[in-house]
């Protein structure tokens, strides 16, 4: 395969599971997501009186025969699914420890499986990438070339700067107009306040938000036997520091982090998922795919 | 503080190295690139404070720990004689002990106690740098400047002598030296055995020497006592008790005793006499043993000298006894009687007092010429007549106190003067019919013991009408069958005072008869002769034993060559000036008696001083002490140390993630 985040096998393998969506969709064509209107499917949603005005070809004659009363027989809409991939482009995301994947490769898999499984069951994906200084935008589409923009995008990129986050999280936000799945992909090395906020912003606009916050092992273990430069990935500036003293204390913040982002993410109702770069990163779609799967009763 | 390594603390700088590896290893650090650079920088704002206090207690853990080290391996001598404490000391006085028991070796191979004792005082003078040393030892005692302790152990007043130690003595000399030097801060040490009869505890001077230590504040004081410990070990030693020419012969009176029983045990005996060297064995039960050696002087009719000696064993100073004796000599007796003494009386006493053996002469005197009495050359002076009083009583009792023997007959006239606290009370006199007779009699000690073959005078057989009693203290050696004495002894210094209560005359008793008298007369007789031996004698460092004036001292006997700076401390056979002086050590520093921690409580109560305890011979216990103290030190800062790295790392649990719903 030309793209190394892609492997034909897993993709294989995860196809048999659809990506649904938890919210009710609006799309633009007919599909095979829950949409807020009524429509033509097969799937019985509701009676309603008949009101002056309803196409009398609806009527339910046998609830007439009933009842002697006119009901109008309601059936749910089905639509398409539009998802907007929203990957984290600073410095940070540059960074592996070992030979595990960097977090950009990582999210450059996760990006690339999901718009691939999207697309070819029918719904539209898109791109976001962004960095302080770069918001690379591609719309969602449904066409397979879409594709092929994404890859070569994905492929393209390369993290560098601080991160613009926030200020990406904020522009999808009032750019979509119709609801959406937005994926972020990223270490959310940011304010988690600013964060929340704009979590809740993109909450505010109906659209269904999944997580994958992306840590590298070290990152948490922060073990470490000599003193080391610290050089900040994203804007250069150094510390010299003994890990064995500062261990406790940077594991405290590391725990106060987490607890601030799955807050954030837990009050917006975002599908939130701590990923480490060493776990594979089937087994991480799969439990994401499997946990969006209809609840029993609906099917 | 001293160290038996001393070298071995330049390790100290050893201390440096935790701090240099921690420096280098903080300049030794690498790069990395890093995300979460938020959370390190939080981490280092947080942890600065208390991190950086652990982590110089850490490094202060490992220094001291290395330190510990360096000083247990550098052999401190913790807490011991010349340990904390020490201080910045202007002046030492040091106060030595060179009797003879100070001379003893705690193990064989070993230096003796006063060796041991100037070497530790040398190295811990190398660490009082600067400080005055002065010495004050127990044979001169007097106090000498020592310009450095390194010459210490080759001054010949720290050398060997068999004169004992006076140690209220020394601590009045040193507290007169403390008078006048008025240094600011001195101290005074002690280097003994702890010889009992040497510190004499009960002394009346130790009162005055805490009085002196008050008198010299403000100055700074601190007195320490180095009390070098005895164990009991084989240690023989053999005196002289008296040498005394009898029928031809020399009679020596010996003592051979032992520090412990260890059963009975057979010793070589070698004697010399005017050079001529013979030998026997002796066998020992028990703690001492005395014994008569009779050593043939073969015509010889002027004095002599010579030696008894054992083999050398832990002590060599009391494994030989000097002896000497003078010219062949009458032994004098002087009868002085009252006036109106029957005939038969005088008679019967001056019989008793030379029966005719060669060498004894007898002079009688009334009363009236009792200070004729011949006192220097007198062995025994019989007064029957009233108690003397005035100058004639104080050369008896003169001659008493040197060894003579008298001998107090009751006067047939009342008379209420007395001697010695002892008076004649009044004549009884028997009821019709019947006699005082003797009930018992001491058969071990006095004039009236037992004969060598074990028979006993026939005092039984007394029977007297007539007696005088005797008021006063006096030991009773013989009893009437009414609880009334008989015989009574006083010992006054080397003398013997007797007082027998009835006369040999008929109209008292059958004295005459018994020949009871005869036998006292002659065993005092003999008893008052040993006083003109004993001048032969004298003990090491008293005044007996220094040449007097215009007397030039030579050493006769060839025991030994001694040191001439110390001649007039040491035992030997010295002519001094026309004497002829055998110089012995005194009995005393045979005694094992040691003062005990609360004799020396009392004797210097309020002086605040320290007593140390250390073992003359090798392997000093304090100083192990010392190093364990030093290594279990180590060993705690190590723990420490361990306890403050190895904080266990708390693993950071990944949250759970959360399932929103929908």
């Amino acid at each position: 395969m030309k793209y190394d985040f892609l492997d034909s096998d897993v993709l294989a393998r995860l196809g048999a599971l659809p990506v649904e969506s938890r919210l009710a969709m609006i799309g633009n064509v007919v599909g095979k997501h829950r949409s807020p209107h009524r429509g033509s499917s097969v799937e019985f949603a509701e009676y309603r009186k008949y009101v002056q005005g309803d196409d009398t070809r609806r009527l339910d004659w046998k609830a007439f025969a009933r009842s002697d009363r006119y009901y109008i027989k309601e059936f749910e809409a089905d639509t398409n699914l539009r998802a907007y991939f929203l990957v984290d482009c600073s410095g940070s995301m540059n960074f592996a420890s070992g030979e595990h994947d960097t977090k950009i490769q990582y999210a450059r898999k996760l990006a690339a499986s999901l718009s691939y499984l999207l697309v070819n069951q029918g719904d539209a994906a898109g791109l976001s990438c962004c960095t302080d200084t770069l918001h690379l935008e591609i719309p969602p589409s449904r066409r397979p070339a879409q594709l092929q923009i994404i890859f070569d995008t994905l492929a393209d990129i390369k993290p560098t700067g601080e991160t613009g986050l926030i200020g990406a999280l904020h522009t999808v936000a009032e750019k979509i107009g119709q609801r959406a799945l937005v994926v972020i992909i990223s270490d959310l090395f940011t304010d988690p306040a600013a964060l929340a906020d704009a979590l809740q912003h993109l909450r505010f606009r109906k659209h269904d938000i999944s997580v994958f916050h992306l840590m590298d092992q070290q990152e948490i273990d922060f073990d470490f036997n000599r003193p080391y430069r610290f050089v900040d990935l994203e804007d250069g500036t150094s510390v010299v520091a003994e890990p064995n003293l500062i261990a406790e204390e940077y594991s405290a913040a590391l725990k106060e982090f987490f607890r601030d982002v799955e807050t954030a993410c837990h009050d917006v109702h975002a599908d939130y998922h701590l990923v480490t770069t060493n776990q594979n990163y089937e087994d991480i779609m799969r439990d994401f795919l499997t946990a969006r799967l209809p609840k029993q009763g609906r099917g | 503080m001293t160290f038996l390594q001393g070298s071995l603390l330049y390790g100290l700088f050893a201390l440096s190295i935790p701090v240099i590896i921690h420096l280098l290893n903080r300049r030794r650090f690498r790069t990395v690139k890093w995300a979460a650079m938020q959370f390190v920088l939080k981490a280092t704002r947080e942890s600065r404070g208390k991190k950086r206090l652990k982590q110089i207690i850490i490094l202060t853990c490992r220094a001291l720990a290395i330190a510990a080290l360096i000083f247990a391996i550098s052999r401190p001598m913790l807490g011991g004689f010349l340990g904390w404490g020490s201080g910045k000391i202007d002046t030492v006085v040091l106060i030595l002990d060179r009797s003879p028991s100070m001379e003893r070796r705690e193990a064989d191979g070993q230096p003796v106690k006063r060796e041991s004792v100037l070497a530790r005082v040398a190295t811990a003078m190398q660490e009082l740098d600067g400080a005055r040393l002065v010495l004050i030892d127990s044979a001169t005692n007097e106090a000498q400047d020592i310009p450095s302790p390194d010459v210490l152990p080759e001054l010949s007043t720290t050398g060997p002598t068999d004169a004992a130690a006076d140690i209220p003595g020394l601590l009045s000399t040193a507290i007169e030296y403390l008078q006048e030097a008025k240094p600011s801060r001195s101290e005074i040490w002690i280097a003994s055995d702890l010889q009992r009869t040497d510190w004499s505890p009960d002394d009346p001077r130790w009162a005055a020497f805490r009085a002196g230590l008050d008198e010299l504040r403000p100055q700074l004081v601190q007195l320490r006592i180095l009390s070098l410990n005895s164990r009991k070990r084989n240690d023989y030693a053999i005196t002289t008790l008296a040498a005394r020419r009898e029928a031809g012969e020399l009679l020596l009176d010996l003592e051979l005793s032992r520090e412990e029983d260890t059963g009975p045990a057979t010793l070589p005996v070698t004697y010399n006499i005017n050079g001529a060297r013979s030998a026997s064995t002796i066998q020992i039960e028990g703690q001492s043993i005395r014994f008569q050696k009779r050593l043939p002087l073969e015509g010889q009719s002027d004095g002599g000298y010579g030696w008894v000696a054992i083999p050398t064993d832990t002590n060599s100073r009391n494994n030989v006894s000097y002896y000497a004796f003078g010219a062949e000599a009458p032994a004098y007796a002087y009868y002085v009687h009252e006036d109106g003494v029957p005939e038969e009386v005088i008679e019967a006493v001056g019989r008793a007092a030379a029966p005719g053996l060669p060498n004894q002469e007898l002079t009688v005197l009334p009363e009236n010429l009792g200070h004729q009495v011949d006192w220097e050359r007198a062995s025994l002076v019989v007064w029957q007549a009233a108690l003397p009083t005035g100058p004639v009583a104080e050369q008896l009792l003169k001659f008493i106190q040197t060894g003579g023997v008298a001998v107090f007959l009751p006067p047939a006239q009342d008379s209420e003067n007395s001697f010695g606290g002892i008076s004649w009370g009044s004549v009884t006199e028997s009821a019709d019919g019947r006699y005082f007779i003797v009930k018992e009699w001491n058969h071990q000690d006095g004039p009236l013991r037992d004969g060598v073959d074990g028979t006993p005078v026939p005092l039984q057989r007394l029977r007297a009408i007539l007696r005088r009693e005797i008021s006063g203290d006096t030991t009773e050696l013989a009893e009437w069958d009414d609880g009334t004495t008989l015989l009574g002894r006083r010992i006054i210094d080397n003398g013997t005072a007797l007082f027998l209560n009835t006369l040999p005359d008929y109209s008292w008793s059958n004295l005459e008869q018994t020949a009871v008298h005869l036998v006292a007369l002659q065993r005092s007789l003999n008893l008052g002769s040993q006083r003109h031996g004993a001048g032969f004698f004298a003990i090491a460092g008293q005044s007996n034993a220094q040449p007097e004036a215009e007397e030039i001292r030579f050493r006769l006997d060839a025991y030994s060559n001694g040191d001439p700076a110390n001649a007039d401390y040491e035992a030997g056979v010295y002519k001094l000036g026309e004497r002829v002086v055998a110089v012995n050590r005194s009995s005393s520093e045979d005694s094992l008696g040691q003062t005990s921690n609360p004799d020396l409580d009392t004797a210097l109560v309020g002086t605040n001083f320290k007593l140390f305890e250390e073992s003359a011979a090798g392997g000093d216990p304090l100083v192990r002490e010392a190093w364990r103290a030093f290594l279990v030190a180590m060993l705690l800062l190590l723990i420490a140390e361990a306890l403050l790295c190895l904080q266990p790392k708390r693993p950071l649990a990944l949250p759970p993630t959360p399932q929103p719903s929908t």
